[in-house]
């Protein structure tokens, strides 16, 4: 709601097609294609049809499966190709898309506080967003960005690989958390949620008291 | 004393092993224990944080490192594409060398050549330099077993590798294979062959190798190598190590054999340019490795040194299968390591937790893809597909993507199990459907609600259990965000 | 077991089975993503060389002529306390005239020539001399040919080695050592080329940093001009 939020303040006129359901990354990194790719085709029925400007994404990981992977896992197929290629492009994720395509870095947001941002791995490597976020978590007022260590590692998520791995995982998870609990931050910000979700989970299961914030939340004034 | 597992429980752990916990399980249980062993994480932590920092300052310090790294991809690409030819070629000029060539289809063949070779010779020491090709393909011990009537003793002589071997254990990385090891028990390796209780301290454990290895050198009747690339227009191995055991064992021993898997072939020897300068700023941090030695057939006229017999094997074992598919980028890697130090998963479960040969990223890649088998099935499956490696590796190889590949191999193979088909099929059917997908958000909902605890969804049994027994999970919003947009936000 | 034409022809089947084109080439996220730090152009080829050298522990040295190189190693072998001294059988160590001076000072000087068991010279040696046919300003590398005269063992088995290297032989870059190579085709190409960078080591103690490892730990390089 904060990404609406966000956007609308910025003069965007927010579209959301109702028949939306998901983007199939799931089935993907699990090998099941085909049946990704019929999540996929649904997701480009529904969004090819509105002639919509952009496509705004609030994950990273979303973001890059519509733009990089459709066209991989079609592949062999001309029509689903030529769709997913079509598609590719118009899809971005939040903060390129603010950063970049509005020309915004500063929303005039306010928030108290020692804030560490974590990119997710599909945005750090296949989007290559790397600057965006940072650039409008430093304008926001109030909030220190703090560098912390082993930022490039991964936190563990990576869908099913969570529950099929669950100790590994956890122990990524903690490894990122020993980090943060270095730095100092008492706020921890990213582009993606389901990052969010699994780091917060093992943060509140440890006893953390750290804020977890998406990106538009901070950005939102919305701190809480 | 027989224990009854309760017939209810007993379900519960037969419907885990066919769902979403399978086909990871032997990964699985290995990874548990070292994630448990705090040792073995600080072991690795340090040993992946000093050569990853090595890499990049080496790699900043380097302009043209992108570039190579294209190259590199190509090259290797070129080279695949005409594999045949430039293994023709390399032979051709081995021989012109008046080296000997042979050709192994498998390991079995590989160990048949070395075996009547020692036999040949009556050799009774073998030294050997670090190669995977010939961990891959357990020439010691089968070497012992078959020609046990040779009396072989067959010497690893790279530090690791010798001390790996004393100890009855396996490398667990590619370029440091004990890093798994500490102080404490190579010093109790090492005194026991010594036959006196050494000091636990690097000089002296390091000199008592050295003195030792330095009496096998000097006994060796064969010298066996691998080959980190080999130069089909010239016939030249380049073999690469920073304690000198590689060149020493070409040098010293009257015959050398290496044993090259036959995708470490590159075309001109002007190539090497390229692999040289990436291999050791990639691997180990530095500009170049100590030896980077290229030796081209027998020695040469007027030499009294260098190996009167050369011999090069070289061994498909399973790659030929791969060239032209959508795995055949697998072949393009040079062993530098350099993804299992950025791997995050690598990192905290060290290199045995893979059960193979190779580990890490490239590990998971190749061992399916190679040797196959039960313990492979589960290998595609430990990684987030955070891309690290990918990143890391100084060819480029996307190694994230061929891990979907083989994930994606196994459910067309129907080997992902009855559970999750089911799973994903229902997945695919309620993402299609608008419909379909609001119920079932709906329904999602409801189920939480006895679940739920202070806010938060508590331990649960089930797949789910393996989230909510380590971590909390957030409850589904009260109304989703289609309802609230209908609403009108 | 495979015979050679059968093995090619199932290599070559296979490539032909369909190209595959690869999904991404090399072309985003190549870490270190820092400001690359030029590695400045070598200016200075032998201070470069020197530099580098003792980076790695090992020890470099100018000196103006052949007899200065010859004090040098003559000092050398005293501090040592070394007894036998292994060398190349070449011109230019002929002409440094170590021979001499070392057997006056009851130090015996082992010649590469017809040795019967060069095992056990090597193996003895606590010095081992040689030149070298290049040296690489960049990494501090000494480029080794094996041929007659030349013994691999001598830079390999004493604890002790130096190398007696000409200042004009010393190249730039690795790529430019390469090509020197590379030019002249499989004919002109010898036995075996070593590129030889420092004391020889290991880290595989807990990655503790032991020096000397199977070759030699004390390397000394005397560039002269």
């Amino acid at each position: 709601m904060s990404v609406v939020r966000v956007l609308r303040r910025l003069g965007v006129e927010v579209v959301y097609p109702r028949g939306q359901t998901c983007c199939g990354q799931p089935a993907f990194n699990s090998g099941f294609f085909d049946e990704a790719r019929g999540v996929a085709r649904h997701f480009m029925d529904v969004f090819e049809g509105g002639n919509y400007d952009h496509i705004v994404s609030p994950s990273g990981s979303c973001t890059t499966m519509v733009s990089h992977y459709y066209p991989f896992i079609f592949d062999e197929n001309p029509d689903g190709r030529a769709r997913s290629e079509d598609l590719a492009p118009r899809v971005r994720e939040f903060s390129d898309f603010v950063v970049n395509v509005l020309g915004v870095n500063d929303l005039g947001a306010r928030l108290g506080g020692k804030a560490v941002f974590h990119t997710g791995c599909h945005q750090r490597r296949e989007l290559g967003v790397l600057e965006e976020p940072r650039e409008l978590l430093r304008n926001v007022e109030g909030l220190d960005l703090l560098d912390w260590r082993n930022e490039e590692l991964c936190c563990g998520f990576g869908g099913t690989f969570s529950v099929k791995m669950p100790d590994v995982s956890v122990a990524m998870a903690d490894e990122k958390i020993k980090a943060l609990d270095e730095s100092g931050a008492d706020t921890l910000v990213s582009c993606d949620s389901s990052c969010l979700m699994h780091l917060k989970g093992r943060l509140d299961r440890t006893g953390h008291q750290t804020r977890v914030l998406h990106l538009a939340q901070v950005l939102d004034g919305n701190g809480g | 004393m027989e224990t009854e597992k309760p017939a209810r429980r007993r379900d519960t752990d037969d419907r885990r092993r066919e769902g979403i916990a399978s086909p990871v399980e032997g990964f699985n249980a290995r990874a548990k224990n070292a994630v448990a062993d705090a040792q073995l994480h600080d072991s690795i932590e340090l040993f992946t944080n000093k050569s990853v920092a090595g890499r990049n300052a080496v790699l900043n310090a380097l302009p043209e490192a992108p570039e190579l790294r294209e190259l590199a991809y190509h090259i290797k690409q070129e080279t695949m594409a005409n594999l045949d030819r430039y293994l023709g070629q390399m032979a051709d000029a081995v021989e012109a060398r008046g080296g000997n060539v042979f050709f192994a289809e498998d390991g079995e063949d590989v160990v048949r050549y070395i075996g009547d070779l020692a036999r040949r010779r009556g050799a009774k020491v073998l030294a050997k330099s670090k190669s995977m090709a010939t961990e891959e393909i357990e020439l010691n011990r089968r070497l012992e077993e078959d020609y046990a009537d040779l009396d072989l003793e067959i010497v690893e002589t790279d530090l690791g590798e010798w001390i790996a071997q004393l100890a009855g254990d396996t490398p667990s990385h590619i370029v440091g294979p004990i890093l798994h090891m500490n102080r404490r028990r190579i010093t109790e390796v090492l005194s026991e062959t010594a036959g006196e209780k050494l000091p636990p301290d690097v000089e002296a454990l390091g000199s008592f190798a050295r003195e030792r290895l330095r009496e096998k050198f000097l006994a060796a009747d064969i010298g066996i190598t691998g080959a980190n690339f080999g130069v089909a227009e010239t016939g030249t191995i380049a073999t690469v190590t920073n304690e000198g055991n590689g060149r020493l064992v070409t040098s010293v021993p009257p015959v050398h054999v290496v044993v090259m898997g036959i995708e470490k072939l590159v075309p001109r020897f002007a190539d090497l340019s390229v692999f040289v300068r990436l291999l050791a700023r990639s691997g180990t941090g530095q500009k170049l490795t100590v030896y980077t030695n290229f030796v081209t057939g027998p020695r040469g006229p007027g030499e009294i040194d260098g190996a009167e017999e050369f011999h090069l094997i070289l061994m498909d074992n399973g790659r030929s299968e791969l060239l032209g598919t959508e795995f055949e980028e697998a072949l393009y890697c040079i062993r530098c390591g350099a993804c299992l130090n950025v791997c995050p998963v690598y990192r905290q479960t060290g290199g045995h937790a893979y059960g193979s040969t190779y580990s890490g990223p490239i590990g998971a890649v190749i061992t399916p893809l190679l040797k196959g088998g039960k313990e492979a099935k589960d290998l595609p499956h430990p990684s987030s597909l955070c891309g690290a490696c990918w990143e890391a590796c100084p060819v480029g190889i996307p190694l994230h993507d061929l891990l979907l590949k083989l994930r994606n191999r196994q459910v067309d193979e129907g080997l992902a199990g009855k559970a999750q088909e089911i799973a994903f099929k229902g997945f695919e059917k309620g993402m299609s459907s608008p419909t379909l997908y609001n119920i079932g958000s709906k329904a999602a909902r409801l189920a939480q609600k006895p679940a739920q605890k202070d806010g938060s969804i508590r331990p649960m049994p089930g797949p789910l259990g393996a989230w909510t027994n380590t971590r909390d999970l957030p409850p589904l919003a009260p109304k989703s965000f289609r309802e609230l947009w209908k609403e009108g936000i | 077991m495979a015979d050679r034409a059968e093995f090619l022809q199932k290599v070559r089947h296979r490539t032909q089975r369909g190209r595959y084109k690869p999904t991404h080439a090399p072309d985003v996220a190549w870490t270190p993503k820092d400001e690359p730090q030029y590695s400045p152009s070598v200016e200075d080829p032998p201070a470069r060389f020197i530099e580098e050298l003792e980076a790695l522990g090992g020890h470099g040295v100018r000196v103006g002529n052949l007899e200065e190189a010859r004090d040098h190693i003559v000092s050398l072998v005293r501090e040592r306390d070394a007894k036998l001294l292994l060398r190349w059988d070449v011109e230019e160590l002929e002409e440094l005239g170590v021979d001499g001076p070392l057997e006056e000072a009851h130090v015996e000087v082992a010649v590469w020539r017809g040795l019967e068991d060069f095992r056990e010279v090597a193996g003895r040696a606590d010095i081992g001399l040689s030149t070298a046919a290049w040296a690489i300003a960049e990494t501090g590398t000494l480029v080794l040919e094996g041929g007659p005269g030349m013994g691999r063992s001598v830079t390999l088995l004493p604890p002790t080695y130096v190398a007696v290297v000409l200042v004009e032989k010393i190249l730039r870059t690795v790529p430019e050592a390469i090509e020197k190579y590379a030019q002249g085709g499989a004919d002109g190409l010898p036995a075996n080329v070593c590129f030889h960078t420092g004391p020889s080591r290991s880290g595989d103690i807990e990655m503790s940093l032991f020096v000397g490892m199977h070759g030699p730990g004390d390397v000394h390089v005397i560039l002269v001009g």
